[in-house]
């Protein structure tokens, strides 16, 4: 089934705060047949240094709900999981307890999905999220579906833009201290190495770092032909701007952090020429009909721009919903279903490679300096 | 009333029984009515922040001190177990221990530059210490797995029973939460847990009746670190991840808001600010992303509606309901608090030269003195001459800048304040530093502190009521009864009058047995009746053998009771001698009376 | 290179001292730590985005507005966090105040969500150069700033009558009492003054470095780290407080510029993660030796 295929839903809008329980009422007089049933809890950080990306996630799933076939009767609760592991844990056993959970939209955070993951296991519930921690797929557990380049696939794309495009060899590297920008160095670093190239210079920012002279002053006098940036989306802002005030002349490619909106708002036009980012998927206009549409929507529903993570757990969603309108009842056919099928959505074309990671691809995008939207430049399958 | 005070003093025991055991049950009855595996572990959390806070309450409910770094003993002790179960496959047996130790040691490290520092100082130290902890963990990636942190900790095995999930974690938490709130009981009971709270309301008090308070606040920092660690190593087995969100300030600031709302030194108090605490994110959750703002203002609305936390509250409406009886007196239990002066031979006290300034000010300029065994010597002297600073210094409140004190014979200079107090000279205030919502008695009998072998260890080791602090009562009534102040034994220190107060503290100070007593201006407050029957009660213990130094301004109190004085003036000795001398010395008429003017020019 | 180094230090002290100023006031005035004062930065930075959205004014307009809006957030916030409680220890203000931060931030978070947000600058937003050294329009329009609103402070303090009753409640409240000084008037002036340049700072590093519902921590924790420095309570020292974290923290990571061979002795030394630590442990350090700060006197307490 394809996304342009999905129903326009016409139900009472279930507008975004304060909303705790989305149900999708049976509302197609059509379809007489059976209804398929969903309980998908979703829970991701709302609040806490994470929760612009985990409300990504919650858009995108609601969205995914919303644009349901009405053969699917689902009922989707949000929960906050604050950013600790043990928040993940409490509010997956909270949604077990609840109900029969069908499966999960799970949290971005890498420790969260690592705390959820046992649970999952033992409660045989497969757990969907949009996490690029490699690990959270090298724990031989068949109920995580990673719906989102892991750092294999992200930081593969991120280093062969690099060195096969750019042709650079001297490259600066700063990351961050965070899950995300540790797990991504050590990717970066490996995949050098591979091609021979050691970084001229590498550092590590905690995000309250602010003033970033210092290690910019490092980057150029480690004499560098290329900066590679692994950091969040506001640090990656932060250093971008002030390494334009030093006049640092430099060709940067960003990692995700730089390609969500919120990040790119952050700057005028002008200081993002030449810039260019890793990511998923590049929620553009032009992109596709069913971008289009999905961004007109997303805009519509939650008056906020889309990022990779929405696009991401969007697809995710619809793919588990489309599972199910095809037949899946348990959660067991669900986890048959999603690693054993494949799926066409807006970002790209998920299939697990046996380990639960659903999305092999990821893009290059860059600024042109004229506008805030980015161009596809490079997409590597 | 202050409901902390008096719950550590055990007067209410009685009167929050029943609440007490009510309280047991339920909490025993609520794990069998648990259905899911949601709400064990709901249950099981709450015993692990229970068991923190409880540690937190040494510290912070205890020792009076406002410390940031519980959270970070708490995740060093998850990382520890994390570490050594992940990486080196030990079992809990070990795991445990050493999740236990070395918080402990980190404590035990920290301890020397921190915790003598005041408290603001005091607060941003330990949480300068947990910053740096964070930015250990998230760095030393091949140690800890950095910002992942580490997975797959697998459940708790105890000596090859393995306790892993639903009831077997549960009954493994609330069993050390027992544990640890009898530790906590046994610790802050008797004579011990009176000394904590005249160290924390009052710690010159504290150090004048020979009370270590550094001592007390460094073991209490130990057993908070120790119960933290604890917590944390059981919250890695329950959680099975550890990462650097467990040393966040978030944990430091869920357990101080349990503290606080609970009760800072009730252990009921840290079961029930738990229960509510960790439930209460999940009865807001249909708040969705609003629930924290509403965490935030009950947090707030705790602390201004309820100081004591909730179990103060309940312990305030329990007390207006049902008002207790006053416990019965303790009979008066005799011992000889004065005691002759070892060597009857030379001086003892010998004051030499003593300087003391204060930026530009010249408080003592090189004074000498001497007190004889059974010698009532009078320091007179107008406002500002010197005297307080005197007995300061004396009691090693102030280090003099030269000069020595000999207390029999031995230097007492430069040696702490509580060690002055313990080698026998005991004191009064001006300004008095009584704790007031303490009882008479109990203010009295804790100077017992030192003469009972009281400790940390043997009150945790005696039986259900700590001999010593029966003992001690005890003897306060007896000291009581010597200063014929027996009647009010009963009333909250703050109650009384003016001069009644100043007869408790001298009651206080003879409790410690010295040979030596300061007294400064004792007479204030008193109507002239008392002072005759003050005087006439000093005389007998100077015959007994106590040496007593008096400052005085009440001329008519002091001239026939003392045997020799001396008069300071702007640091100056300028004149001593018998009374009748110092009364027709026209330095100290001039002192008095004179011409200020001329002898500052 | 240093000449650049000391420029990007000064701009980041700038702001900081402001925070600290305000923070050091509030302490002055109730003996208590404000743990929120952070979370004022961080208001003071929405209340700048907001009035900006809404008026399309440049920065250097908006300040007037955004002081007076914080300082009326210090008279509402004091009234929460300090007076039900100014009878207690001051403890229970610090936790009282913990308590609101987290309101703030969880508030800033509901309305306006975790994403980075820019605040208006303060003119414009260009580099200039100037003997050999790049300077920001913003950066130099902070040091300005500051230095207008702490003489600003300093005057309001030391020349004027309501500055002696500020001062006089700060030294010595009940003296201040029985003097005929309305205390809590005073008190509550204060904490307005204190949110109105911790609101400043918000204005202007809101532009700087972006603002998110979290970054108050970290910015109190500056501030509490400078008071202590400086010496706790006095002005000038929070100043110099201030001044001496920005320099060391754009310094001591540059130091292998300044110095190549470090680069080869202990590279490890100056990453900005040792960099912190290192701040830290100077931090416990100069508590143990100095208690009384850098700048302080030593002051025996009466007993």
């Amino acid at each position: 089934m394809k996304v342009s295929d999905m129903r326009r839903n016409n139900r009472r809008r279930d507008n975004c705060i304060g909303l705790l329980v989305a149900t999708a009422l049976v509302a197609c007089p059509l379809a007489a047949s059976a209804q398929a049933e969903l309980n998908l809890p979703i829970l991701v950080p709302i609040t806490g240094f994470l929760s612009l990306e985990g409300t990504s996630q919650r858009n995108g799933a609601l969205l995914a709900i919303k644009n349901a076939p009405s053969s699917v009767k689902i009922t989707a609760e949000v929960t906050d999981t604050g950013s600790s592991p043990e928040g993940a844990v409490t509010a997956l056993e909270r949604s077990l307890s609840r109900g029969k959970v069908s499966a999960v939209a799970a949290s971005m955070l890498g420790t969260q999905m690592l705390a959820m993951l046992p649970v999952a296991l033992e409660n045989k519930v497969p757990l969907a999220t949009v996490s690029g921690t490699a690990d959270i797929t090298e724990k031989n557990n068949p109920y995580v579906f990673r719906f989102f380049p892991g750092d294999a696939v992200a930081k593969g794309a991120h280093v062969r833009y690099v060195l096969e495009e750019l042709k650079k060899k001297r490259v600066a590297l700063v990351y961050q201290t965070t899950a995300y920008g540790q797990s991504g160095r050590k990717h970066i670093v490996e995949l050098l190495k591979k091609s021979g190239i050691e970084p001229v210079m590498e550092e590590a920012l905690d995000v309250a770092v602010k003033d970033m002279s210092a290690v910019i002053g490092k980057v150029q006098a480690a004499r560098p032909d290329v900066i590679m940036l692994h950091l969040h989306g506001g640090p990656s802002a932060l250093f971008i701007k002030q390494a334009g005030a030093a006049k640092v002349n430099l060709p940067i490619v960003a990692g995700s952090g730089m390609s969500q909106p919120t990040t790119v708002a952050l700057m005028e036009p002008a200081e993002l020429k030449g810039l260019c980012a890793e990511t998923n998927a590049a929620p553009v206009a032009g992109g596709s009909p069913q971008m289009d549409k999905f961004l007109a929507q997303y805009r519509a529903e939650f008056k906020s721009e889309p990022d990779g993570f929405a696009v991401g757990q969007y697809d995710a969603t619809s793919m588990i919903i489309d599972v199910v309108a095809k037949g899946a009842k348990t959660p067991e056919d669900i986890r048959k279903a999603l690693s054993g099928g494949s799926f066409k959505g807006l970002a790209m074309t998920y299939k697990s490679d046996g380990k639960g990671n659903m999305a092999h691809s990821a893009v290059i995008i860059c600024y042109d300096g004229k506008t805030r939207m980015p161009k596809i430049v490079k997409r590597y399958d | 009333m202050n409901a902390v005070v008096r719950s550590v003093m055990g007067w209410s025991r009685s009167g929050i029984r029943p609440l007490f055991i009510l309280g047991i049950i339920l909490l025993a009855l609520w794990p069998t009515l648990m259905t899911s595996a949601y709400q064990m572990r709901i249950f099981t959390i709450v015993g692990i922040y229970a068991l923190l806070s409880l540690g937190y309450q040494f510290i912070f409910g205890h020792a009076g001190a406002l410390s940031l770094t519980q959270g970070t003993f708490f995740g060093v002790g998850a990382y520890v177990t994390g570490i050594l179960s992940v990486r080196y496959g030990l079992g809990g047996e070990f795991t445990v221990l050493l999740s236990i130790a070395l918080p402990l040691a980190l404590a035990a490290l920290i301890a020397a530059p921190v915790l003598r520092l005041e408290s603001h100082y005091f607060a941003l130290a330990t949480l300068g210490v947990g910053q740096v902890m964070l930015l250990v963990a998230i760095s030393w990636q091949d140690l800890t797995g950095g910002a992942n942190g580490l997975s797959g900790i697998p459940g708790l095995t105890l000596f090859g029973l393995e306790f892993g999930k639903g009831y077997g974690i549960m009954a493994v938490v609330w069993v050390c939460v027992a544990m640890g709130a009898f530790v906590s009981w046994r610790i802050t009971r008797g004579l011990y847990g009176a000394a904590l709270v005249i160290s924390r309301e009052n710690r010159i008090a504290a150090l004048s009746i020979g009370i270590d308070t550094a001592q007390l606040r460094y073991a209490m920092f130990l057993l908070s670190a120790m119960f933290a660690g604890l917590a944390g190593a059981l919250y890695a087995h329950t959680i099975r991840v550890v990462s650097p969100e467990a040393l966040e300030f978030a944990i430091m600031v869920a357990c101080l808001t349990i503290t606080v709302v609970g009760g800072r030194t009730h252990i009921a108090g840290a079961i029930l600010g738990a229960i509510l605490i960790v439930n209460l994110p999940e009865w807001f959750r249909a708040m969705e992303k609003y629930y924290l703002i509403a965490y935030g203002i009950a947090l707030l609305a705790m602390i201004v509606a309820a100081p004591y936390g909730l179990i103060g509250l309940l312990e305030q409406w329990r007390a207006k309901l049902l008002p207790e009886k006053p416990p019965a007196m303790p009979p008066a239990e005799p011992f000889i608090f004065v005691r002759a002066a070892r060597s009857a031979a030379g001086p003892l006290l010998e004051i030499r030269d003593v300087h003391k300034h204060f930026g530009g000010l010249k408080a003592l300029n090189g004074i000498s003195l001497m007190v004889a065994p059974g010698q009532i010597f009078g320091l007179i002297g107008p406002n500002g001459s010197g005297k307080t600073t005197m007995l300061n210094v004396i009691t090693g409140i102030y280090r003099a800048d030269s000069g020595s004190v000999y207390l029999d014979g031995t230097d007492i200079h430069n040696k702490r304040s509580f060690v002055i107090a313990q080698s026998g000279i005991a004191r009064t205030f001006q300004n008095i530093n009584l704790v007031e919502e303490m009882s008479v008695l109990d203010n009295v009998a804790v100077a017992r502190y030192g003469f009972d072998n009281a400790g940390l260890v043997q009150t945790f080791a005696a039986g259900r009521i700590d001999p010593a602090w029966k003992r001690a009562r005890s003897n306060a009534m007896y000291v009581l009864e010597g200063l014929g102040v027996a009647t009010v034994a009963q009333s909250a220190a703050g109650s009384l009058a003016y001069g009644l107060k100043r007869k408790v503290e001298i009651a206080r100070a003879l409790a410690l047995e010295p040979r030596l007593l300061l007294l400064d201006e004792p007479a204030a407050g008193l109507n002239e009746g008392e002072q005759l029957d003050l005087a006439d009660r000093l005389r007998a213990f100077a015959r007994g053998g106590l040496a007593i130094l008096v400052i005085e301004h009440n001329m008519p109190f002091l001239m026939p009771l003392a045997e020799r004085m001396a008069c300071l003036d702007y640091g100056d000795l300028i004149a001593e001698g018998t009374p009748a001398e110092i009364r027709a010395n026209p330095l100290v008429i001039e002192a008095y009376l004179g011409t200020p003017e001329e002898k500052r020019a | 290179m240093l000449l650049q180094i000391l420029a990007n230090a000064l701009a980041l002290g700038a702001a900081y001292a402001l925070l600290a100023l305000g923070f050091v006031l509030i302490l002055n005035a109730t003996g208590a730590v404000n743990f929120a004062h952070g979370d004022m930065v961080m208001a003071g930075g929405y209340v700048a985005i907001a009035m900006g959205s809404v008026l399309q004014l440049p920065g250097a307009l908006l300040l007037p507005l955004v002081v007076a809006v914080m300082a009326l957030l210090g008279f509402v916030f004091s009234w929460f966090a300090y007076f039900p409680l100014k009878n207690r220890p001051p403890v229970s203000v610090f936790i009282s105040t913990i308590a609101l931060g987290i309101i703030f931030q969880n508030s800033a978070n509901a309305i306006y969500g975790a994403a980075p947000r820019k605040g208006p600058p303060l003119l414009s937003e260009g580099n200039f150069g100037m003997g050999g050294i790049t300077i920001g329009a913003q950066a130099l329009g902070i040091v300005v700033v500051a230095i207008v609103l702490i003489v600003a402070q300093h005057l309001l303090l030391n020349r004027s009558g309501i500055g002696r009753k500020l001062r006089a409640t700060a030294q010595d409240r009940e003296m201040a009492e029985a003097v005929g000084i309305r205390v809590n008037r005073m008190i509550a002036l204060t904490f307005a003054l204190g949110s109105a340049l911790a609101g400043a700072a918000g204005l202007m590093l809101s532009n700087t470095f972006f603002i998110t519902p979290t970054d108050g921590t970290n910015y109190v924790i500056k501030a509490y780290i400078a008071v202590t420095i400086g010496g706790w309570g006095s002005l000038s020292g929070a100043v110099c407080g201030a001044l001496i974290i920005a320099l060391f923290e754009v310094l001591f990571p540059s130091l292998p510029l300044l110095i190549p061979p470090l680069k080869i002795i202990a590279p490890w030394l100056f990453t900005q993660t040792a960099s912190t630590i290192l701040l830290y442990v100077g931090l416990l350090a100069i508590m143990f030796f100095r208690p009384q700060g850098l700048f302080g006197e030593t002051v025996q307490r009466r007993v």
